[in-house]
């Protein structure tokens, strides 16, 4: 890390935010692709059900993925 | 509604657009810059096309920004699987950066004088954040283009 230049260090934090949500959005999909639940997804991400499928259940119902109530 | 209005409202769909192609949260000033870029037959687009920067090239330089950004903290964007499948009818909300863009162009014109290049001026008023730092990768002089907009204001 770029100690010696904020802006470099600024701009990293703004960077990784912006992956973590594009990483978010692709694991999710991949997971219920493959059959997770909702409650599974939430526990491994650590945030509560009605988040992740607040999030993500539209998105992914547009995408065809078929989606699993239950663990 | 007013011809600005018209083109105001043209460039924030098509900054939607781009913000939900990104997989982004918010829709955000370099969403809009995209979206000015993309806008033909305006006095923006040819401003920007005379420096050399369509649509595609801000993409390529906003990408690098991206990768660049990432890599002053050590991660490689190549090393992850970022494909997902956009919401199609999502709406992004307004980012932070957008706003701000925004409410300079409107702070510092009455709204009867905007015309496309006042918002394209605004966007290129900031110092700091994604699309400066995008165009000084791409070797743009910010300012320089910035003193062009104004000339032809």
């Amino acid at each position: 890390m770029a100690d010696d230049d904020p802006a470099d260090a600024l701009a990293a934090v703004a960077a990784l935010r912006r992956l973590a949500d594009r990483l978010e959005d692709s694991a999710v999909e991949q997971a219920m692709r493959t059959g997770w639940s909702w409650p599974q997804v939430a526990e491994a991400l650590g945030v509560t059900r009605q988040a992740v499928h607040k999030k993500h259940a539209k998105r992914l119902i547009a995408a065809g993925v078929t989606l699993r109530r239950r663990g | 509604m007013s011809a600005f209005d018209r083109y105001l409202h043209a460039v924030l769909l098509a900054a939607e657009a781009e913000a939900r192609e990104d997989g982004s949260a918010a829709m955000e000033a370099r969403h809009a810059l995209l979206a000015v870029a993309a806008q033909d037959g305006t006095e923006p687009q040819r401003v920007l096309a005379a420096a050399g920067l369509g649509r595609a090239e801000l993409k390529a330089a906003l990408d690098r920004e991206f990768a660049h950004s990432l890599g002053a903290a050590g991660v490689a964007p190549g090393a992850f699987d970022l494909r997902a499948t956009p919401d199609p009818g999502r709406r992004p909300p307004f980012g932070a950066s957008l706003r701000l863009a925004l409410d300079r162009m409107a702070g510092a014109h009455r709204k009867r004088d905007l015309t496309p290049l006042h918002l394209l001026d605004a966007l290129l008023q900031a110092e700091v954040g994604t699309v400066p730092r995008a165009l000084g990768l791409a070797g743009v002089d910010r300012a320089a283009l910035a003193a062009r907009v104004r000339e032809a204001l």
